[in-house]
């Protein structure tokens, strides 16, 4: 009995400190957002500050802003995630100097924290930044205004800059081992029977890479949609990220805005919730077995 | 005409003066239909030969011709081959029907066209109704099948098996070593095969070539090629436990004290080289050979004692020590009661099957 119970005895201490603090933590958010606040009072359950929140234009205007960068940031992610895994790929044979040297550049931005990456993407883009003294040295822009406001810009790019350089080359950790193993065991044997390519590419490494290359996607998604610090840095007053306003509904709202900035959260964690059964769902049906061929 | 012609190949894999390993083949010819295997150890180089036919490998000097017409500088995904690996290697996302139609479908082929062809050649390799399945759901055996049946259903000029059946276990790799010269005589497929399993290839093969270090030692058709190797590598490689050094002379073979006839082959004098004594062409007199109603040749009588008996499979393996040498044999457990260590035995063997390999 106590064998085979050990394991569970043995991780319970870490599993309830995880289960405590995550779900307590979501749950106090649920209540908090309900209206249900002790501390100011309030003990009463009620949707009034969904109702609120549903009905304001910021927060669809921070909605769409959110999930844009946030698509945008894991697309761009995904995308150049896999170009350095075909190319981490393509010279794994070589050991040059340079091929390494590249390979730990790549590397950087794995080590590197959030908000540090933000400051660097602030110093490099900002249009009196590194680029612009750049250009503007070579003679390519005639005043630094004339670069174009790629940081604290009402659209994010900076924000999608940031997420991009930071998170592509985790997507491409993830989806290495997978594509390694794809190229070893089907190249050849696709090659063999008149696959050039970019059909082997398209009829093999896309269904077969697709669950992996989907959920660190995802990963990736969920953690843009809910970050806070590189939107806070980054970002503009108006509109803000929904991470970022509920933060300033939070502590500069006073405590009738505090439901609706908890409100925001449980927003943030329905729609990521949503969008991860619908990733998996995809994933599922596109490249596993039993799914298209 | 779809021979294959292999000329002068070679190719180089220089890691360290202890590391290196080439091959060199100066010639080979695969005649069309034919099944021709090439047999050796693990190493030898002959995956990388197959590859370099397949263009998997470039080599680095040498020409590969199907027919007349050089294939080296055509891309693999051009050369209109067939290939079964070691492990099936089929795509695991695609259902049996779509992997067998891959070939077909990388051709252009229409999709009504190609699951057709793909269905018939699942039935030939005795598949039918299983076409919707996932490789997933297939024994080793049945996924072994498919990666056939998605050889044969493109039609190739040349049919490439790198060691197909090594995977599998012994009862279903006979049963696919039928299927698959049925097969190949079916649809008269110009073949090459690569294995280190010489029963798979004296049972497959039309011709087999012998491979050691890169280089192809030996070719011949299975049998005579076991009659007559010609280096004592050979003979031990196909299976010869007897294979002894020493000098022949008139008629005569030595090593130590150790003696054997050899008539037939009076015009050696004081040639060193070895003789390859088949366990299987050695017997255990019936009677006495020194009684009167004995009818051997007593040249040909070896006497010597027993200094290892095993029984495996319905049959005795005994090492008899002769003199200076030991010598192995087998007979079926029937013909006597398991010899005893120490026993004496009297053995004899016929003549016509020695073999001798002069060293040069």
């Amino acid at each position: 009995m106590w064998r085979n119970s050990k394991p569970y005895w043995l991780v319970l201490p870490t599993v309830s400190v995880i289960v405590i603090l995550f779900f307590g933590g979501l749950l106090e958010g649920l209540a908090h957002s309900l209206g249900y606040f002790p501390a100011a009072g309030q003990l009463d359950f009620s949707a009034r500050a969904y109702h609120k929140l549903l009905s304001s234009k910021d927060f669809w205007l921070s909605l769409w802003l959110t999930l844009r960068i946030s698509l945008l940031a894991t697309l761009f992610s995904g995308i150049l995630g896999m170009g350095i895994s075909l190319f981490f790929l393509r010279n794994q044979q070589r050991k040059s100097r340079i091929s390494l040297w590249l390979q730990g550049l790549m590397n950087l931005p794995l080590v590197i924290p959030h908000f540090v990456g933000a400051y660097i993407i602030v110093l490099l883009f900002m249009q009196s930044g590194y680029l612009a003294r750049i250009l503007y040295g070579f003679g390519l822009i005639q005043q630094f205004e004339a670069f174009p406001v790629l940081t604290n810009d009402p659209r994010g790019w900076g924000i999608i800059l940031a997420y991009t350089w930071k998170e592509a080359p985790f997507i491409a950790l993830m989806i290495y081992p997978v594509l390694k193993n794809i190229y070893s065991n089907w190249l050849e044997v696709a090659k063999v029977y008149g696959a050039k390519p970019w059909q082997f590419f398209i009829e093999v490494v896309v269904p077969l890479l697709l669950p992996a290359w989907t959920s660190s996607c995802f990963i990736v998604f969920a953690f843009t949609f809910s970050a806070f610090e590189v939107p806070y840095l980054l970002g503009v007053t108006y509109p803000q990220m929904l991470p970022v306003l509920s933060y300033t509904l939070y502590t500069n709202g006073g405590w009738e805005r505090m439901p609706e900035a908890m409100a925001i959260n449980v927003v943030l964690t329905l729609i990521t919730g949503v969008l991860g059964i619908m990733a998996y769902k995809l994933s599922r049906r596109w490249g596993m077995p039993g799914g298209r061929s | 005409m779809n021979h294959l012609y292999l000329k002068g190949i070679e190719k180089g894999y220089y890691h360290s003066d202890s590391d290196s390993f080439e091959l060199n083949i100066p010639q080979l010819t695969i005649q069309e239909g034919e099944l021709f295997a090439l047999l050796g150890p693990s190493g030898c180089g002959k995956t990388t030969l197959l590859k370099v036919v397949a263009g998997l490998l470039e080599p680095d000097r040498g020409e590969v011709l199907l027919g007349d017409q050089t294939i080296s500088k055509i891309p693999t995904e051009k050369r209109g081959l067939g290939m079964v690996f070691q492990q099936a290697l089929l795509f695991p996302h695609m259902t049996v029907e779509a992997n067998v139609a891959f070939g077909l479908k990388m051709k252009g082929i229409s999709k009504g066209v190609r699951l057709e062809k793909a269905k018939s050649m699942l039935k030939a390799v005795g598949l039918s109704g299983f076409g919707d399945r996932f490789p997933a759901e297939l024994s080793g055996g049945q996924q072994q099948r498919v990666s056939l049946a998605r050889a044969l259903v493109t039609c190739p000029q040349v049919l490439l098996l790198d060691e197909p059946f090594s995977s599998l276990d012994p009862e279903l790799r006979e049963e696919m070593r039928d299927l698959l010269k049925g097969l190949q005589q079916d649809y008269k497929l110009t073949t090459l095969l690569v294995t280190h399993d010489v029963n798979e290839a004296f049972v497959l093969a039309d011709k087999i070539g012998i491979m050691k270090q890169g280089r192809i030692m030996q070719i011949d058709q299975p049998q005579i090629l076991y009659e007559n190797p010609n280096s004592p590598e050979i003979a031990l490689f196909l299976g010869a436990r007897n294979v002894i050094y020493g000098q022949l002379s008139q008629g005569v073979f030595r090593t130590g004290s150790f003696k054997l006839a050899v008539p037939g082959k009076e015009e050696f004098y004081q040639q060193s080289g070895w003789i390859v004594l088949r366990s299987e062409n050695l017997k255990l007199c019936p009677v006495p050979a020194s009684t009167e109603f004995s009818q051997i040749n007593r040249d040909l009588i070896l006497r010597g004692s027993v200094v290892k008996s095993v029984f495996s499979q319905g049959s005795y393996h005994v090492t008899v020590q002769i003199e200076s040498q030991s010598v192995n044999l087998s007979f079926p457990a029937d013909q006597s009661s398991k010899p005893g260590l120490g026993e004496a035995l009297e053995l004899t063997y016929d003549p016509q099957s020695l073999v001798f390999i002069p060293e040069y």
